[in-house]
């Protein structure tokens, strides 16, 4: 037997007391998060499959016409009709990565434990919002950047040179605009049910049953009817207003006098979708 | 006694689901399209391809036929509530068949219906009928096909969408081969046939539809009568 | 009298065994199938139900083998683990439909009959979707009882019951047992398995540790000690004289009482009155203290 006086450790339940980062933190995270779910990344390889692959043939498309363009300069094609010809892979993009942004959560039934820590509904919302905008404006801006790198290298004049950079930030611009809309709606679709088929299925679904409304209205016999056609699918409305913005790459669309409305209409769908969400994630269910 | 009992359980489960919902927009889409196509006085070899195909025969049928006859088994199978229906002496037939007739039945009334009336209001009687039988085809030979798919893979919604975006729609319209293989097109044949304007395109000829039409519906129907016979539940489910 | 045979059953899932060669016959009465949760009790439920296939060997109900065969279920009742039932229906609903998929003559009174069984009745006609986690075992069990079958099959059907629900239960078992039913059901919870059935099959890990009477297989370990409690007239002295019996391993003496281990069952039990004769003291209490099939499980899965 030691006599030496023995302690007893109080190891028990410890409060942390030291700092705490803040909300610009926690939504900083989700958004980190968010975006490297859209890609992949830090998950299994089959989860990286399908975006690595339409990222690979935005890009390869993207090379391939800048190529084009550098050896033969008129028949280049600009960088808002390459965002446009990409309109059904950011469809199917959108499609596939949203509902793994937000179906799985509902799915899992983990948003009782999001929201019982200091996480603000309206910021899960907006942090997998802006992740999902993000990923999409990286699926269009980083082929414009290759076509804006290899137009530059073979530029021969300043003049050209700060012609593309005006070009490739129009269709930065265009892609910004493009990612706003995509995402949001598609976020809000996902949204809405636990099954990623379900959710991959109702996005197309939005895009595909809007597609034949501006086919039908743009052969109204009305002037009117036929600028205001493109209004009724996110993808023809986004075109519309690159149109106003930008000039019609072919000159053959016109939107009449009705550019301010298109601005205006993508704005409100845009903010629509934004309040929609913020409202979706108010009330969630515990189980 | 039995396929009513089959076919009750089955239909009550398809309705009591919040899912149904997603069957009424869409066939009315196309019915209004229409109607504002002939309303406006726009000549109807503008409007008919987009709305009647292109809306109806392309999306509107596959879609619903993939909600509903992914929902007749499929549904029961992810809740576990099969089990229920599998542990009684029934020959596997017995429990696929009605199935696919409630959802062949549901798929053509949601979508024949809104058919016929464009139909009619882009040609004439005759091309609605056209279509609503051509639609109930199509129900047909898309309903057996994802209610096999519900027995052989555990995405069958995903996989559902993967052929009638990628297969029918996207290589459909592409490479000339795969049209032989592609339901969509049987379905156009069909109505074109019945119905001859010039306002279809109908790609295959009609022996090679029906036949195909036929073996698609019986091939499928059999391996997932085979396929349930199998069924398979796994250690421990939570 | 129905007979539920495993011969040599196997079942893996690429290079994970989760059943080991496993061969048992249950008859008539009650069983319990214990082991530990991934022990296979769910995989070898499942693949008497008609369920599963077994990778090698047969699974036979009367002779006739229960995969591929759905005539098995006329005499074959499975209330599965997973608390899936047609929310939408109410449970006369529920019990209306089984009986007509079982060609039963008269759908109506044998669904009023299982609803009687398991004290459904006042709440028949609520719809499932609203009922408490007991209600819908219940109804999931009438369900399986409803064209009363020869073989039951339960796979933890005690899983989330109130004590009240779980004596009722455990009740109807019993009686159908009694009946000359072949009952099987299976637990981790020894008290269940011990309450309801005398006889056991213990799968540990893949592999059939044990069958039988729990009680019988409890002695058949003689390697290890059987302990037993003893209260007598004078303790100490009746632990001095035994601990000069062979069988006796080890002597405990504190204010309860004596606790005694004995190796060997049989020469201790013959030994103990003869000593206590001699020496002229009245045993008071004499209980075998791990009897209980918590220990034969514990000493299995320690094995």
């Amino acid at each position: 037997m030691s006599d030496a006086a023995g302690v007893i450790h109080d190891i028990g339940y410890q409060r942390y007391v030291g700092p705490r980062l803040g909300r610009g933190y926690v939504f900083k995270s989700l958004y980190v998060h968010g975006l490297r779910t859209a890609f992949g990344l830090g998950r299994s390889a089959k989860a990286k499959i399908f975006p690595w692959f339409v990222l690979g043939v935005v890009f390869l498309t993207g090379v391939i016409l800048a190529a084009v363009k550098a050896q033969v300069p008129d028949a280049g094609v600009t960088y808002t009709a390459f965002v446009d010809m990409m309109a059904w892979l950011v469809v199917f993009f959108v499609a596939v990565v949203a509902p793994e942004l937000v179906s799985r959560d509902l799915r899992a039934g983990v948003l009782p434990l999001y929201f019982s820590r200091p996480l603000r509904r309206s910021d899960y919302a907006y942090a997998k919002l802006v992740a999902l905008a993000t990923a999409v404006w990286l699926l269009l801006g980083g082929p414009q950047l290759v076509m804006f790198l290899v137009a530059a290298f073979s530029a021969d004049t300043m003049k050209q040179f700060w012609t593309e950079v005006g070009d490739v930030g129009q269709g930065m611009l265009y892609a910004v605009l493009w990612a706003a809309v995509f995402a949001g709606i598609g976020l809000l679709v996902a949204s809405l049910t636990g099954k990623r088929a379900f959710a991959a299925g109702g996005i197309v679904a939005v895009f595909l049953m809007t597609t034949p409304i501006v086919g039908v209205v743009s052969v109204m016999p009305s002037q009117t009817a036929q600028d205001l056609a493109l209004l009724f699918s996110p993808a023809s409305l986004v075109f519309g207003v690159g149109v106003w913005l930008f000039g019609s790459p072919d000159g053959n669309d016109s939107i009449g006098p009705f550019g301010p409305l298109y601005l205006a209409v993508t704005i409100g769908i845009v903010a629509g979708c934004v309040a929609l969400l913020q409202a979706r994630y108010r009330k969630v269910a515990s189980s | 006694m039995v396929p009513q009992t089959i076919a009750w359980i089955t239909a009550r489960g398809l309705f009591g689901r919040r899912r149904f919902l997603l069957l009424i927009p869409l066939p009315l889409l196309v019915v209004g399209l229409a109607i504002l196509g002939r309303g406006f006085g726009v000549a109807p070899e503008n409007w008919a391809q987009p709305v009647l195909v292109g809306l109806g025969l392309a999306v509107v049928l596959p879609v619903i036929a993939l909600i509903v006859g992914t929902g007749v088994l499929g549904s029961e199978i992810d809740d576990g509530t099969i089990v229920h229906i599998l542990t009684k002496p029934l020959p596997r037939w017995q429990i696929v068949l009605p199935k696919l007739v409630v959802a062949t039945a549901v798929t053509t009334v949601t979508v024949s219906i809104s058919l016929y009336v464009a139909g009619v209001l882009a040609h004439s009687v005759r091309l609605g009928l056209g279509l609503a039988l051509a639609g109930l085809v199509g129900a047909l030979v898309y309903s057996a096909l994802f209610l096999a798919m519900s027995l052989l893979t555990r995405r069958p919604v995903l996989l559902g969408l993967v052929y009638v975006l990628v297969w029918e729609g996207l290589l459909g319209n592409f490479v000339s081969g795969t049209r032989v293989l592609s339901v969509q097109q049987y379905v156009l044949t069909i109505a074109d046939k019945i119905a001859p304007t010039g306002l279809l395109q109908s790609k295959v000829s009609l022996p090679v539809a029906i036949i195909m039409s036929a073996i698609f519906t019986v091939g499928v129907t059999v391996l997932a009568i085979d396929r349930l016979r199998s069924f398979s539940v796994a250690g421990e489910t939570s | 009298m129905s007979d539920v045979t495993l011969a040599g059953v196997s079942r893996w899932y690429g290079n994970v065994v989760a059943v080991n060669d496993v061969s048992m016959t249950l008859g008539p009465g009650v069983t319990g199938l214990l082991g530990p949760n991934g022990a296979g009790k769910t995989t070898v439920l499942h693949m008497m139900a008609g369920f599963l296939a077994p990778s090698r060997g047969t699974v036979t109900i009367d002779g006739a083998p229960t995969w591929r065969n759905p005539s098995v279920y006329k005499g074959l009742g499975l209330v599965s683990e997973r608390e899936a039932v047609h929310d939408f229906l109410t449970a006369r609903e529920f019990l209306l439909v089984s009986a007509r998929l079982h060609r039963l003559p008269d759908p109506e009174a044998a669904a009023r009959r299982a609803l009687e069984l398991v004290e459904m009745t006042d709440a028949q006609d609520r719809r499932i979707g609203t009922y408490s986690k007991g209600m819908r075992q219940r109804t999931r069990v009438a369900g399986a009882l409803v064209h009363d079958p020869q073989v039951l099959l339960l796979d933890e059907p005690f899983n989330g019951m109130d004590p009240r629900q779980r004596l009722h239960m455990m009740e109807l078992l019993h009686r159908l047992g009694a009946a000359g039913r072949t009952i099987l059901f299976s637990s981790h919870i020894l008290e269940e398995v011990e309450q309801v059935s005398g006889t056991v099959q213990v799968i540990v890990a893949g592999r059939l540790a044990a069958s039988g009477d729990y009680r019988a297989i409890r002695r058949l370990m003689s390697n290890r000690p059987h302990v037993f409690a003893i209260h007598s007239t004078d303790d100490r002295r009746l632990a001095v004289a035994l601990m000069g019996q062979a069988s006796v391993t080890g002597v405990e003496i504190d204010r309860a009482g004596l606790t005694v281990r004995a190796g060997d069952y049989g020469s201790f039990t013959r030994a103990l009155p003869k000593i206590a004769l001699a020496q002229g003291i009245r045993v008071r209490r004499l209980l075998p203290s791990d009897e209980s099939l918590e220990s034969v499980f514990s000493y299995l899965v320690e094995a």
